[in-house]
């Protein structure tokens, strides 16, 4: 038996509740034992043996169960668009959208703002998914809830095998439906979203013929690799494909009550935003 | 009511009813979250999930849900005042859910006439399940910082909707503002001195 197949059958032992729960307690014993090294004659041996689990510990993860609150590693990215991948050519319609979208922060801000959650209306899907607050997912029969700490929001992913309606009333957060592709990767379609909403801060458009595809794949216990692909043909040319990244579990933190509270945004307009809101050059 | 009450009430003008007023003042009227309990007093559905440890309800109105902790905790000393409260709750048997919150800023109202809670409120409820579509509801508020007694709410039957799903109706301040300027405001009559 060589060490690969050893590291095979632990990481599969890791996979089922007890199993993992078993290796979860091996590898604080070993910590202890390792932290304590008359216990354990040899120093390498020692830190072998609080290694060893801990490593099969990061690569199991319960099968299809992405169940916890996950945090982004790095901040939100504000926008669906990564660094080396430029938005792709809008369409005369979303470019006249755009033209007409004014930010309340950033290069493009001016003043009269119109970013619809500078008063509080629902920030949407998928901008919500590139705020810098954790999310949670709890896993039920037949779906999977996703709760965003922003907004006190939550969007329900339908996993009874049902399909994506073909008239859903637009709504702010869509319609979700999802799979498991293997053990590890839960894929997200989506449709049937209002064309009210911002993909992100500077005011990118979209229509309400948007379909979305989001793949969550866990990659070790506290990790998940996101990654979306937004389609809308109405606004934009080519699909548009949002940076790969990474998201932490936090075993720990539960969310808090953060809703947006239109009075509240209004004081903080009125008395800061506005104020310091350059007007914009010509 | 107590004095500290007696001065808000005053102070609060609802947008309808009897004492509908120019310049409403109601929270929800600008898309201020309703809050508990006043949401549990619409008429719109809220379904409960039951996930490890907690108790999910959620409500139509508002698009709004909170988790009723089940896993033994007490309801915190100390938590931040929040428009939902922090809420615990216990079966008492196999068929009565109890749930106890607290946590409550004051800025929300316990209905359309206006009448105030302070952060104090503690809330008690009720849900027996009488039979398979059938729950029991019952809810007594304790706020001494506003009442001089528990306020006991009227018990209520809630029937199960099988095969329904809640649909998104979160209050959009843009879209309440205009039907405020359309239609409400100028249908609004001035009280009556």
């Amino acid at each position: 038996m060589n060490f690969d197949s050893v590291v095979e059958r632990v990481t599969r032992l890791a996979r089922t509740r007890a199993g993992f729960r078993l290796l979860r307690f091996v590898r604080a014993r070993s910590v202890v034992a390792a932290t304590n090294p008359r216990r354990l004659k040899s120093a390498p041996l020692a830190l072998l043996v609080a290694l060893f689990p801990a490593l099969v510990y990061a690569q199991g993860r319960p099968a299809r169960d992405l169940s916890g609150l996950w945090h982004y590693e790095s901040s939100g990215a504000s926008e669906p668009v990564a660094p080396d991948n430029l938005i792709p050519p809008m369409t005369p319609w979303a470019k006249a959208r755009f033209d007409a979208e004014k930010p309340g922060y950033g290069p493009r801000r001016a003043p009269g703002g119109n970013d619809p959650m500078l008063q509080c209306d629902p920030t949407g899907f998928p901008r919500i998914m590139f705020m810098n607050t954790p999310f949670e997912f709890v896993q039920l029969p037949g779906r999977i809830i996703q709760f965003f700490e922003h907004e006190h929001e939550y969007r329900t992913i339908w996993m009874d095998g049902r399909k994506l309606p073909a008239d859903a009333d637009p709504a702010w957060y869509g319609y979700a439906i999802g799979h498991w592709e293997g053990d590890d990767t839960l894929v997200v379609d989506s449709d049937g979203f209002r064309d009210s909403t911002w993909l992100g801060s500077t005011g990118y458009p979209h229509s309400e013929d948007m379909r979305i595809t989001e793949r969550y794949r866990r990659a070790d216990h506290d990790t998940i690799l996101y990654d979306i692909t937004i389609t809308d043909p109405k606004a934009y040319t080519a699909p548009i494909v949002g940076p790969h990244r990474i998201m932490k579990l936090r075993p720990h933190d539960e969310m808090v009550e953060e809703i947006c509270v239109h009075s509240e945004e209004k004081a903080f307009a009125d008395r800061v935003a506005d104020p310091a809101t350059p007007a914009r050059a010509k | 009511m107590t004095p500290w009450a007696k001065t808000r009430f005053d102070a609060q003008k609802p947008g309808y009813g009897v004492r509908g007023a120019p310049g409403g003042n109601d929270p929800i009227l600008q898309c201020d979250p309703i809050g508990f309990p006043r949401v549990m007093l619409m008429p719109t559905p809220m379904e409960f999930e039951q996930a490890p440890g907690r108790v999910l309800q959620f409500w139509e109105r508002e698009h709004e849900w909170r988790p009723i902790w089940t896993d033994g905790r007490a309801l915190p000393e100390d938590a931040d005042p929040t428009w939902y409260g922090y809420a615990t709750g216990k079966w008492e048997d196999d068929y009565t859910l109890v749930v106890q919150s607290s946590g409550f800023n004051d800025k929300t109202w316990l209905g359309p006439t206006g009448y105030p809670h302070s952060d104090q409120m503690r809330v008690i409820e009720r849900y027996h399940r009488a039979d398979y579509d059938t729950i029991e509801y019952d809810m007594t508020v304790n706020d001494p910082t506003a009442y001089t007694k528990p306020l006991v709410a009227p018990h209520r039957i809630l029937k199960l909707k099988p095969g329904e799903e809640i649909s998104e109706q979160p209050c959009v301040w843009s879209q309440e503002q205009e039907f405020a300027q359309r239609i409400r405001n100028p249908a609004t009559p001035k009280p009556s001195k």
